[in-house]
């Protein structure tokens, strides 16, 4: 059950793509994901499919993993394509009663596919590629200037990253309560709804208090390690622009350009 | 020499939530100075104040009255409080609650990058450190899939990045399975040794305290022993009433003494040991005396006695047809009989949780079957099987959730439908049995201390009454007094009630002094299943998976292996006493008594 989340898990590696800055990739994969939604021609989904898997190619992340992502979206994927199918009128393909399908309905879906799937799929890479530490890094650089007008920037950083580090242990936790309390005779899977949720409470009151536990040593442990907040402090890997982000940028505007540049002829 | 901390009347005090409480004097008058370069160990039972000590070292806490001095820094001079911080690092109990960031060397760096130190250095000392703590060769993994003991070497890691002259750890170790305790405490001598750092080790394990320069026991809130460790073994009632231990090889001579065999001084650990019983063997012939106790004779009843639990074939895989595929349990046949007292031993990772979640189907397994009580554990008679085996986790304290103690231990017995009368009269049996008070019932289970709160959880399995208790490492955490305590519960269970008992444990002291048999466990196999007495009579099979015997079992190997014939194995010190006692008695004619 842990183990399926793909989001947030980093693969280890030196392709040209885990050596990016986490600005360039937080910048780029919100612009792809944009380009996503405005592709429209079949030529330009090709080439949309292209660079996508040109991306994993090169971060040479295990297509597996990446697909992965993709696992617990399967039923929103499906479903999203049936409506589709089903609801968007036009000319009729094959009709079966009262339901028809029509080719716009089909086309449609499968652009909607498409197009979530690569959404997936890039965000799934900068996740993949990016620790979580270099990631929030990154968020909190770019939301710097934000300080100004009061966002905590440093905090909302250090609040996300220690979230992404207490996930594993968090799910390792409730497994064990809920095992614990089952072998105290607790049914979490007969009876109404009612009693379903109910039956959790025994499980939800032991992982809060130890939430607040762990939270609190979590605080002593970095008080005692000289946190203070962010001001004044370094980093290990501090971010920074190289040569190959200013490649990429590059690469990458030559591509929408590649991919739009028709539409302004 | 200089000195690093010096206190002077610390006092501090906690207060209660209710208004009327008292409030409870953690630290109580404590003056106390460690120099540079010593390695301290500070023993005392669970709330004795060494926690609170260790954080009024830090400046987490500032003394109510009293001074501390950090390198000769006032703490409450809020002037001085990071530099304090850096040089005295200290190391928490949790492993999983100190780790920072996502990654080994970015957790490592969080105390340099909160100093603000360069980049280019921060690289420089992370990679020593990890060097310095034999773990190198894990920068890039993330923190969680690591065992406790890599991860408290990475906590000890992230401190010494800070290059602090000064490294507090406050039962860092009490967490941790024996090979990860040995790996800590290593890289603590070895930092002592090579960089001079000072190190003040809290613990309630007596034997990392052996090879301490200084002991010092804490006991309410007051420091009551001082001195060497062998001074301070040396007075075995002091550190008895201070609800601690000794050694076991201590507790060996000391019985011995009691016994009349004269012993010029106490040992402590076995090199010594050896080195006095040969003194005291010298010169008198070798003939071994007739000494077989009579519990060589003891035998296992268990071919004539009753199965409660079978198992055939059984196979676990966990997560099968993914990458993260893995056998847990490869063909595991065995039998638990009724009314014994069965130890399950094996390495971290060897299959003995797994195991033990098979008996009240809490897990199913992938292939073979299971018998329980005479009946398949499977589909519907699961339910009922769960209040067969009553099964105890790890900490089990971390599972009440109820408003009163009364209400968590009857959490299990409510969905039984059993009429208020007949639950009124287990609940009442059971805290008698466990030593609860009747006052407690009504109290919150989040106002007991942690103690209690374990005996609270543990009857809120045994108001079930299952005919089979099975406890997963149930002393972890608890000190000497509180294990020794829990143990005489089980005991009792068992001869009273005939309550059969599977118990999971690292501590082979433990399972020598309580239990009848012993599986082993070993990468998901049962190696080997049988009395404890021949189990621990295999030193050396045991070793090969990374298994110890008893301390006093050690010993009279390491004494047959110097020539002096006894009949080995041993399993408890009284065992270890009564044998040696007569072998020197036999030997002097008696001239001992």
């Amino acid at each position: 059950m842990i183990q399926n989340i793909t989001l947030g898990q980093y693969i280890p590696g030196t392709s040209p793509i885990h050596r990016l800055d986490p600005r360039t990739k937080i910048i780029w994969t919100m612009i792809l994901m944009v380009a996503v939604f405005l592709i429209q021609s079949l030529p330009e989904y090709i080439m949309m499919g292209c660079f996508t898997l040109v991306l994993l190619l090169v971060s040479s992340v295990p297509i597996k993993y990446a697909l992965k992502g993709l696992k617990p979206l399967v039923f929103i994927l499906f479903i999203t394509a049936l409506l589709n199918i089903f609801f968007v009128g036009g000319r009729t393909l094959v009709s079966l009663g009262p339901v028809t399908i029509t080719y716009e309905g089909l086309i449609a879906a499968v652009k909607l596919f498409f197009r979530l799937v690569m959404l997936v799929l890039t965000a799934s890479l900068m996740t993949l590629t990016t620790t979580p530490m270099a990631m929030t890094d990154g968020i909190e650089r770019l939301m710097k200037p934000l300080e100004k007008i009061g966002v905590p920037a440093h905090e909302i950083a250090m609040m996300m990253s220690i979230a992404l580090r207490f996930i594993p242990t968090l799910m390792e936790e409730t497994e064990r309560i809920m095992k614990a309390q089952a072998s105290r005779g607790a049914d979490f899977d007969t009876g109404s709804i009612f009693s379903r949720v109910k039956s959790f409470i025994p499980v939800l009151v032991p992982l809060f208090v130890s939430a607040f536990k762990r939270a609190d040593e979590l605080a002593e442990a970095m008080e005692s390690r000289c946190y203070r907040g962010g001001k004044g402090r370094t980093r290990l890997k501090s971010i920074a622009f190289t040569s190959l982000d200013l490649t990429t940028t590059l690469l990458g505007l030559l591509f929408l350009l590649l991919l739009f540049g028709f539409r302004l002829l | 020499m200089s000195e690093i901390i010096k206190t002077n009347e610390v006092y501090y005090e906690y207060r209660s939530h209710e208004e009327d409480a008292q409030p409870v004097q953690a630290v109580n008058g404590v003056s106390l100075a460690i120099n540079q370069g010593e390695f301290v160990v500070i023993l005392g039972r669970n709330g004795s104040g060494k926690s609170t000590l260790a954080r009024l070292f830090n400046a987490l806490l500032l003394p109510k009255e009293g001074t501390v001095y950090i390198c000769g820094m006032v703490t409450h001079n809020e002037e001085h409080l990071w530099e304090i911080r850096k040089d005295l690092g200290l190391v928490l109990q949790n492993p999983d609650n100190q780790i920072v960031a996502t990654t080994v060397e970015e957790d490592v760096a969080f105390g340099p990058e909160n100093l603000g130190v360069p980049p280019q250095e921060i690289r420089q000392r992370v990679d020593s450190v990890l060097k310095l703590v034999g773990m190198e060769s894990y920068a890039g993994h993330s923190p969680h899939m690591l065992s406790g003991g890599q991860k408290q070497r990475i906590a000890i890691a992230g401190i010494l990045a800070m290059q602090p002259k000064c490294i507090v750890l406050d039962e860092s170790t009490s967490m941790l399975d024996p090979s990860g305790r040995k790996e800590v405490m290593e890289v603590l001598h070895k930092l002592n040794r090579n960089n001079h750092i000072t190190i003040v080790l809290i613990t309630h394990h007596m034997d990392e305290a052996v090879e301490a320069d200084r002991v010092m026991v804490m006991s309410h809130g007051k420091i009551v022993l001082k001195g060497r460790p062998r001074e301070i073994f040396g007075n075995i009632e002091a550190v008895r009433m201070a609800g601690l231990d000794v050694p076991q090889v201590t507790a060996l001579a000391h019985q011995m003494i009691k016994r009349g065999v004269p012993l010029k001084t106490l040992p402590i650990d076995q090199s010594e040991m050896i080195q006095t019983l040969k003194e005291v063997l010298a010169n008198r012939s070798s003939r071994v005396p007739d000494i077989a106790p009579s519990y060589f004779e003891e035998q296992s009843s268990s071919e004539k006695a009753e199965a409660i639990i079978t198992l055939k074939d059984v196979e676990h895989i966990y997560m099968p047809g993914t990458p993260y595929e893995q056998k847990a349990l490869n063909k595991v046949s065995m039998t638990v009989y009724k009314g014994e007292i069965l130890g399950v031993i094996g390495h971290t990772g060897s299959g003995k949780s797994t195991l033990v979640q098979h008996f009240n189907g809490l897990l199913k397994p992938s292939s073979g079957t299971i018998l329980v009580d005479g009946q398949e554990a499977s589909g519907k008679a699961l339910k009922e099987l769960r209040s067969k085996v009553g099964l105890i986790f790890q900490y089990p304290e971390h599972q009440l959730f109820e408003e009163t103690v009364y209400k968590d231990i009857t959490f299990g017995l409510n969905k039984l439908k059993l009429d208020q009368e007949e639950i009124k009269r287990r609940v009442f049996h059971v805290i008698d049995l466990l030593g609860i008070s009747p006052d407690l019932l009504n109290k919150s289970p989040f106002e007991l201390s942690g103690g209690q709160k374990r005996r609270v959880a543990i009857a809120g399995v045994l108001v079930m009454e299952p005919k089979v208790l099975v406890l997963d490492e149930p002393t972890a955490g608890l000190d000497p007094k509180g294990s020794r305590e829990l143990f005489q519960v089980l005991s009792r269970l068992n001869r009273e009630n005939g309550t059969t008992i599977v118990i999971i444990s690292h501590n082979m002291e433990e399972i020598a002094s309580l239990c009848h048999r012993v599986a082993v466990m070993r990468k998901g196999e049962l190696v080997l299943c049988d009395t404890t007495r021949k189990v621990f009579s295999r030193s050396q099979e045991l070793k090969s998976y990374s298994l110890d015997v008893p301390r006093v079992t050690a010993l009279f190997e390491a004494l047959s292996q110097e020539g002096i014939r006894l009949p080995a194995p041993v399993l408890t010190v009284r065992e270890g006493a009564e044998i040696l006692s007569k072998l020197i008695q036999g030997n002097t004619g008696g001239e001992g008594v």
